[in-house]
């Protein structure tokens, strides 16, 4: 029966093979480089859902399988792969995504040169990424979570001749490296504190699940969390770690719906839910979790209000809404985080891919060199509108419902976070009716209108299909009927429907789109009213709160400095030393060589002076 | 296939490199391409043969195998004794005495490799290249040697076999500075030498010394079993205090003497590491040799000095190496900060280089430290991995000048438009360098760290951050040569040749296996480390 | 009997030791240095005759250091002719080769 579960293990080979073939092929066959791409994760989508739909089956078993990696003393390190149904929802998720970003590429990347290496990157990113999802313990998470840093490393730096793109690719390894440390720590710290130091998921759901069953102290747990969590909150750019994922926007378009949007970035919220068990045994952890998944989500929102480049806007918005699902972590929904990561992903890819429709046509990024794109546009602007409802949390839209199951959550929880929650919910709305209504309505202040056309069928399709996803995906979890939360979880967490929490977000929701209406969508202006009263607001929100700057000066300032006094160190005192030894081996020879002046009686009275000295030193030793 | 056991299969992997030498030597001078050919030759068959040899290599046994020995030295001293039981006679016994375990079976393999994939590097040679060869044949002999060799004073002849060798490397075919590097690398490698030599006169005077009953001959032995075995026996004369010899014992090594070979070896084998502050020469020769040289230099003379240190200072001395662990983690957490921090402040691509091994060094030190088993693993796995990351990094830099004349950082820069084949490659081992998950770099990181923080919690955590540091350091030199704009007088240059394009792919694959299945290695060197390092665990667990 | 041939194989040792440090005249020093040769065999006999354990082997040592010397003695006086030959000199101080 769970034939196609027990070879779940095929799934992320079938891009992997994709990879292969398009590396060895070289860069001459871009139609057929283009067809292996896609036709890989095409297969690995069709696998997927075969998958999910066993997966749907209520007495489907959690499956998993694990051979020897390496043998370490008396334990032995595994590798191996698991379906539960967590995984399998993540499966369909990216592999739907990829193959659909496989699909838009071959339009929005036909010029490019470097096209087949373009397909095989992503090809090894979802194979990285697939690999991600079905590890069945910490180690083999570690390495795909490492993996697919390095493709979305390659992806941002892909365009390599630009600076940017150099700078951008760099600080978006350094960055999350500085994370995955922390990480990587944590799973050191696990492996000796597990007993039987055991790194699968199971056996620490085992562990943990009974709260504190003893086994561990509670502030191991609570470290062993916080390391985890810095992982997170490098990978899914949380701040303070944010800093990488609006830089990384100097990739292509369709990688930032793919991984800056929709898959890798939200595999820190991944880890948050298969780890769930030992953030929960821990309240201080939850505590930190959701503090600061509230704090990104609002910071990152108010961030987004201030921006010109429609990407880094959709890049601060993913930022933002990667902050409800942590915070939703925190609050104890694993069920709202997940499901927010599951619509996100769809309307935030299609936000993505939409804005890489208009890119496409009018070559700019600066929302300000836009304008009446709708009219010219249309599939683009109505599935960007679609996209944009569904951010807003307008219902019927996915995104309300996912966005209401979290702020019904913290309504319970902590109503502070809830009022954050809702604030950041409002300028998300502000934020996303700003960007529409300057980039698709009013005139146009495009520099060659005349060029601007919708795109080919490759591009609208994926966005038509991720429009329809965007609408529908909401109802597999509404506040009547949980089915979501009773699949993923074994129905051990309660629905929070609160009608004060629908009320508030619905409300907030139609203000925003008003207040955005009256600020942007009447008339095109430069700057509105309000930030014209206080421009030191809007100067700080454009900077980003000076956080690069910041980051600049302090970090990258002290490291430099502290490499330049090694440095300097090295040179003069090491070296210096060495100089000295060396110096003075070579003033003593000099002095020697005096001594040396030929005449064969001066040595031998030498000779006889060190006989003596010898026989004195001997004899004397008598008398000592 | 014939059994392996049947013939002198070490002596075989030895001597052909020799016979190679005798080949060379027969060749015309001005023959650049069938000298190559013969190098490759007599360079391939011993990595043939010691990859058959790892293939037969029993994994479980641990212990020594495939043993030669002959009676090379037999000195019979001839001292009046006083000795009651009609032994009259002493010696001073020296084994040719060859012998591989779980160790150095990888280590001579990797040499194998890493020396053939050299030769192909050696491309490059520009002059005199009989007596490239003739050198480059009599390091590898050398190298051999020294982890083959199961006699204390046969590794001591090794050793300096590999000093001459390298000098005349380093003095006749680098860059403009290669004399003065010469004569750094010959000072400070010959004081570690003299150092070593201090401490292995002093094991075999003491731990060496044994009667044998049936010539009823007093031996003073440099054979590495006899001086394992009588350092581990409670009876043997060495651990006899003279209270218990009624007096007298000459060969008795007291605590304080153990301490002090212990540090001898730490600082001899410390120098070829090497540990901080010794590094000075090592930087010297990174940036002044020839990159063929250089590949083997940082990809298997370093390894000689970790290898030593396991295998004299941790297996001879274990209670000595527990106290210091904390000492020895230290250094090594310091060799792994300071490399990276100064690397990323070099502004030549090879000094990076020369620093990024002074950092990873630096992680196999922390493994040593670790003092248990998943440590050790991690410190052997580390030696073999960043032999072959270091050996590819240089390779790739020897083909770099030879197109661009430079290897300095700031008159490089988006070479991956015009050799999209090298850049990538430097990309990919770049990566296997900062530890990426997949190759071989991050598994040796990954067993060290988790070894040492068993053992050392807080020097592990600091550990970490040098795991940040190396991405810091690497993606700056590796972006700055391949990505960006790239400059005008590049870009006319081609891509990698087959002979040069033929070694990185090896390299890289071996990278890539190991990264993905490391078992390949581990199985070989756990039973050695379970084995031979057994005794040293169990004290660890008593007290 | 033993201290007193060793007292005067000491003094003769000195005198040799004096003349060989000292003198500028070779010929001298080379007569010197037979001194002190003398000297060694003096101390080998008369260890031969009256050590802890008397043998021959002393003795017929004595002789071997004769025949040594008598060789030495001979190079050494060729060597002397050589470098007069050359130099025109005999003079110890003015012979500096080995400096160069």
């Amino acid at each position: 029966m769970d034939s196609f579960t027990q070879t779940a293990w095929l799934i992320p080979l079938f891009p992997f093979a994709a990879f292969l073939l398009l590396t060895a092929l070289g860069r001459g066959y871009r139609r057929a480089g283009v067809m292996i791409g896609s036709i890989g994760s095409l297969l690995a989508l069709i696998m997927s859902l075969l998958v999910l739909f066993e997966r749907l089956d209520p007495n489907a078993v959690d499956y998993s399988n694990s051979y020897k990696w390496i043998d370490l003393g008396d334990y032995t390190l595994k590798v191996g792969f698991e379906v539960t149904n967590l995984n399998a929802l993540m499966l369909v998720i990216v592999t739907a995504v990829s193959f659909l970003v496989n699909v838009y590429s071959a339009g929005y990347m036909k010029k490019d040169e470097r096209i087949t290496v373009f397909y095989g990157y992503v090809a090894l990113f979802t194979f990285a990424m697939l690999g991600l999802v079905l590890s069945d313990n910490m180690l083999v998470f570690y390495i795909f979570w490492e993996l697919v840093g390095v493709c979305s490393f390659l992806l941002v730096g892909f365009w390599y001749a630009r600076p940017a793109a150099r700078a951008a690719a760099k600080k978006a390894f350094i960055v999350t490296r500085i994370g995955d440390a922390g990480l990587l720590l944590g799973i050191i710290v696990l492996f000796w504190y597990m007993p039987g130091h055991a790194l699968d998921f199971s056996s620490i759901h085992n562990v943990f699940n009974e709260g504190q069953s003893g086994a561990i102290t509670m502030t191991i747990t609570t470290s062993i969390a916080l390391l985890l969590f810095m992982g997170v909150i490098g990978k899914s750019g949380q701040f303070p770690l944010h800093v990488w994922l609006p830089d990384a926007m100097e990739g292509p378009t369709p990688i930032s719906a793919l991984i800056h949007a929709a898959t890798m970035v939200a595999a820190g919220v991944f880890l948050l839910a298969r780890t769930f068990d030992i953030f929960e045994a821990s309240a201080a952890a939850m505590h930190t979790v959701a503090y600061f998944g509230g704090f990104t989500a609002i910071f990152a929102a108010t961030v987004a209000l201030a921006q010109n480049d429609i990407k880094r806007i959709l890049a601060y918005s993913t930022i933002s809404q990667l902050g409800y699902m942590v915070m939703a972590m925190g609050l104890g929904s694993m069920t709202g985080g997940m499901f927010h990561l599951f619509t996100h992903a769809f309307f935030k890819a299609l936000l993505f891919l939409a804005a890489g429709s208009v890119i496409h046509a009018v070559h700019t990024q600066n929302i300000h060199e836009m304008g009446g794109l709708g009219s010219k546009m249309r599939i683009t602007a109505w599935t960007f509108g679609i996209g944009a409802l569904s951010l807003s949390g307008i219902p019927p839209f996915s995104g309300f419902w996912s966005k209401d199951a979290i702020l019904g959550t913290a309504l319970d929880e902590d109503p502070f976070l809830f009022a954050i929650g809702l604030a950041a919910a409002f300028c998300t709305v502000l934020y996303m009716s700003r960007l529409f209504f300057i980039v698709f309505t009013g005139k146009s202040r495009v520099r060659q209108p005349n060029e601007v056309r919708e795109s080919g069928l490759a591009m609208a399709i994926p966005m038509v299909v991720l429009a329809v996803l965007s609408v529908v995906a909401g109802f597999v979890e509404t506040p009547w009927n949980g089915w979501l939360g009773n699949w993923l979880t074994g129905g051990g967490e309660e629905v929070h429907a609160n009608g004060f929490a629908i009320v508030a977000s619905i409300a907030v929701g139609v203000l925003g789109i008003y207040v955005g209406w009256l600020m942007y969508g009447r008339a095109y202006r430069e700057q509105s009213p309000a930030a014209a009263r206080m421009p030191w607001l809007v100067q700080l929100l454009e900077r980003q709160y000076y956080v690069n700057e910041f980051y600049n000066v302090v970090i990258v300032g002290t490291v430099r400095w502290i490499g330049k006094l090694l440095h300097a160190f090295d040179e003069h005192v090491i070296g210096g030393a060495v100089r000295l030894v060396g110096f003075t081996a070579v003033a003593g020879g000099r002095v020697m060589t005096r001594l040396n002046n030929g005449q064969t009686q001066t040595y031998g009275l030498t000779a006889v002076i060190g006989l003596v000295v010898i026989i004195a030193a001997i004899v004397g030793r008598r008398f000592w | 296939m014939m059994d392996l056991t049947d013939l002198p299969i070490l002596s075989i992997i030895l001597a052909t490199p020799l016979i190679g030498l005798l080949v060379v030597l027969l060749l015309p001078k001005h023959r650049n391409r069938w000298l190559q050919a013969a190098a490759i030759i007599f360079t391939l068959i011993p990595l043939v043969l010691s990859l058959m040899l790892y293939a037969d290599y029993d994994r479980h046994q641990g212990g020594n195998a495939y043993e030669e020995t002959a009676n090379w030295v037999e000195v019979p001293l001839n001292k009046e004794t006083q000795a009651s039981n009609g032994v009259t006679s002493f010696t001073l016994s020296f084994q040719y005495d060859l012998g591989i375990d779980g160790l150095s079976l990888p280590l001579v393999v990797l040499t194998t490799l890493i020396t053939a994939m050299a030769a192909f590097a050696s491309v490059h040679v520009k002059k005199r290249w009989k007596a490239f060869y003739a050198w480059f044949l009599l390091l590898e002999t050398g190298v051999l040697g020294v982890f083959m060799a199961r006699d204390l004073f046969l590794f001591f002849v090794f050793f300096e076999i590999t000093l001459i060798a390298m000098y005349f490397l380093i003095g006749i075919w680098g860059y403009f500075n290669r004399e003065r590097a010469a004569n750094q690398f010959v000072i400070y490698n010959g004081l570690g030498s003299a150092i070593m030599l201090i401490a292995f006169i002093l094991l075999v005077s003491t731990a060496g010394f044994h009667i044998d009953q049936d010539t009823s001959t007093f031996i003073y032995s440099g054979s590495y079993a006899d001086i394992v075995r009588n350092l581990a026996d409670p009876s043997a004369w060495v651990n006899l205090a003279p209270d218990q010899t009624g007096g007298l014992n000459p060969f008795h090594m007291s605590d304080a003497m153990h301490t002090v070979i212990f540090l001898l070896l730490v600082v001899a084998f410390g120098i070829k590491l090497p540990i901080l502050p010794f590094h000075t020469w090592m930087l010297k020769v990174h940036n002044e040799a020839h990159p063929a040289i250089v590949m083997i230099h940082s990809g298997i003379l370093l390894k000689m000095g970790a290898y030593g240190l396991i295998r004299f200072g941790i297996v001879l001395f274990p209670e000595q190496a527990k106290d210091w662990a904390i000492v020895l983690a230290t250094l090594g957490l310091i060799n792994l900060l300071y490399g990276a921090l100064v690397a990323f402040r070099q502004t030549e691509l090879k000094l990076v280089l020369a620093y990024s091994s002074i950092s990873h060094m630096g992680i196999v030190l922390l493994g040593l430290a670790a003092f248990n088993e998943i440590g050790l693993q991690g410190a052997v796995f580390q030696l073999v991995s960043h032999g072959l990351i270091s050996a590819l990094m240089f390779l790739l830099v020897g083909s770099l000048y030879e197109r661009t004349r430079t290897t300095t950082l700031s008159e490089l820069g988006g070479l991956a438009r015009s050799m999209p084949f090298i850049s990538g490659i430097l990309l990919a081992g770049g990566l296997a360098s900062l530890g990426l998950p997949g190759m071989s770099g991050f598994v040796g990181e990954f067993m060290s760290l988790l070894g040492l923080f068993d053992s050392q919690p807080w020097i592990a955590g600091f550990a970490v951050i040098g795991v940040i540091l190396t991405a810091v350091y690497v993606l700056r030199a590796v972006l700055k040569t391949t990505f960006g704009p790239i400059d005008e007088r590049f870009l006319a240059v081609k891509d990698a040749r087959l002979i040069e394009a033929l070694p990185m792919i090896v390299l890289l694959a071996f990278i890539l296996l190991l990264g993905c299945y490391p078992s390949v290695l581990t199985d070989t060197f756990q039973y050695s480390v379970d084995g031979v390092f057994k005794p040293l665990f169990s004290l660890r667990m008593g007290g | 009997m033993l201290p007193s041939y060793l007292t005067m194989a000491a003094i003769l040792f000195c005198i040799g030791l004096y003349g060989a440090l000292v003198k500028r005249n070779a010929v001298i020093v080379l007569l010197s240095i037979e001194l002190m040769l003398n000297a060694v065999n003096l101390n080998l006999v008369a260890f031969s005759k009256y050590g802890v354990v008397p043998s021959l082997t002393g003795q017929v040592f004595a002789l071997f250091t004769i025949t040594v010397a008598a060789a030495e003695a001979a190079v050494g006086v060729a060597i002397l002719i050589a470098l007069f030959r050359a130099r025109g000199t005999v003079h110890v101080d003015e012979f500096d080769e080995m400096r160069r």
